[in-house]
């Protein structure tokens, strides 16, 4: 666990790390939300305090955040959650570290929309697994907005959901990023 | 017949009773209310930040999941998406200032227009760890 924990910091500081850069940027007040759609109930869950960075020189982008921080309508699946899905006490946090692929394409120093593809490693419940997702970055009178709506295999990251609430929880979830970062330099 | 119709009639009752108190207290019970919470622990904001950044593996299993009563200086009130943040920066990072961030109740919002940077202030919050920059808490309140 320490040894994953000091690979991520390290990649973390390769890829945004030292005074060297001068294009960074990062919120720590990003919003994941996961939306679980089955047929005996709907379960969404919020966490408004994740982490976020992204190089708009090297196009490197990462976000991290603790499972513990996701809040539920219902205290019982946060319980549930936490304990027996992710177990959050093991494991507790999740993360991505990743790059865009099209960057020229994207003009981080004028205002405007511009669609992307970043892909890198998401990590859940200390399962890596390489993704390739679409989103948004949306570039507005210096702060960067990003944005991306993608699904995940629970089965994949090694969240077991037993038969007898499978009718309460969806196989693949539905998971929405969004951050707005604004420009680290002084 | 009627001994029967009464037995049944009992267990049915008593079935319905177990079900509502289940549903009410099990499947639908509230969240604790965080504000009016005995805190687990009170201490300042620059001790639990250290004691993540010495021993983050210790301090997780101390704190991780726990209501603590923090003292410290507010040093800024962030605002985002009309939720309000109180942090208290105890050093600089790679992603700029790191330290404890305090998430508040929805209810307490109205009381960030009385604070003041450098005030020192009293909060509580649930624990829910620590990211390599910052210890983290939601459901944060002012302590009076």
């Amino acid at each position: 666990m320490r040894t994953h924990q000091f690979v991520l910091t390290m990649v973390l500081f390769l890829a945004l790390g030292g005074e060297a850069f001068s294009q960074k940027f990062a919120t720590k007040t990003g919003t994941i939300r996961f939306y679980s759609e089955a047929p005996a109930e709907n379960i969404e869950a919020i966490n408004k305090q994740v982490n976020s960075a992204l190089d708009t020189q090297s196009g490197d982008f990462v976000f991290k955040v603790l499972m513990k921080g996701f809040q539920f309508e219902k205290a019982l699946m946060q319980e549930h959650f936490n304990e027996n899905y992710v177990e959050s006490h093991k494991y507790p946090n999740a993360s991505f570290v990743g790059k865009i692929n099209n960057l020229s394409e994207v003009d981080f120093s004028k205002n405007g929309t511009y669609e992307a593809t970043v892909s890198g490693k998401l990590t859940i419940k200390g399962v890596s697994k390489d993704v390739t997702e679409k989103g948004t970055f949306e570039v507005k009178d210096g702060t960067i907005g990003g944005k991306s709506i993608f699904y995940v295999k629970l089965a994949d990251y090694g969240v077991e959901i037993p038969k007898t609430v499978m009718k309460n929880i969806a196989e693949t979830i539905e998971i929405t990023v969004d951050v707005s970062m604004i420009s680290l330099n002084k | 017949m009627k001994k029967y119709l009464r037995i049944f009639t009992m267990l049915a009752a008593t079935g319905m009773l177990a079900g509502i108190f289940v549903y009410v207290f099990v499947i639908n019970k509230s969240h604790p209310d965080y504000a009016a919470a005995r805190a687990d622990y009170a201490l300042n904001a620059g001790e639990i930040f250290e004691a993540y950044r010495s021993d983050q593996a210790a301090a997780s299993s101390l704190y991780d999941g726990k209501i603590v009563e923090l003292t410290g200086q507010l040093t800024a009130i962030e605002n985002a998406d009309n939720e309000a943040y109180l942090c208290f920066v105890l050093d600089e990072g790679l992603f700029g200032p790191e330290g404890v961030r305090l998430h508040l109740l929805k209810s307490e919002n109205n009381k960030v227009s009385t604070l003041q940077q450098g005030e020192w202030v009293r909060i509580k919050g649930y624990v829910t760890g620590y990211n390599e920059t910052d210890v983290l808490l939601e459901h944060g309140s002012l302590v009076q």
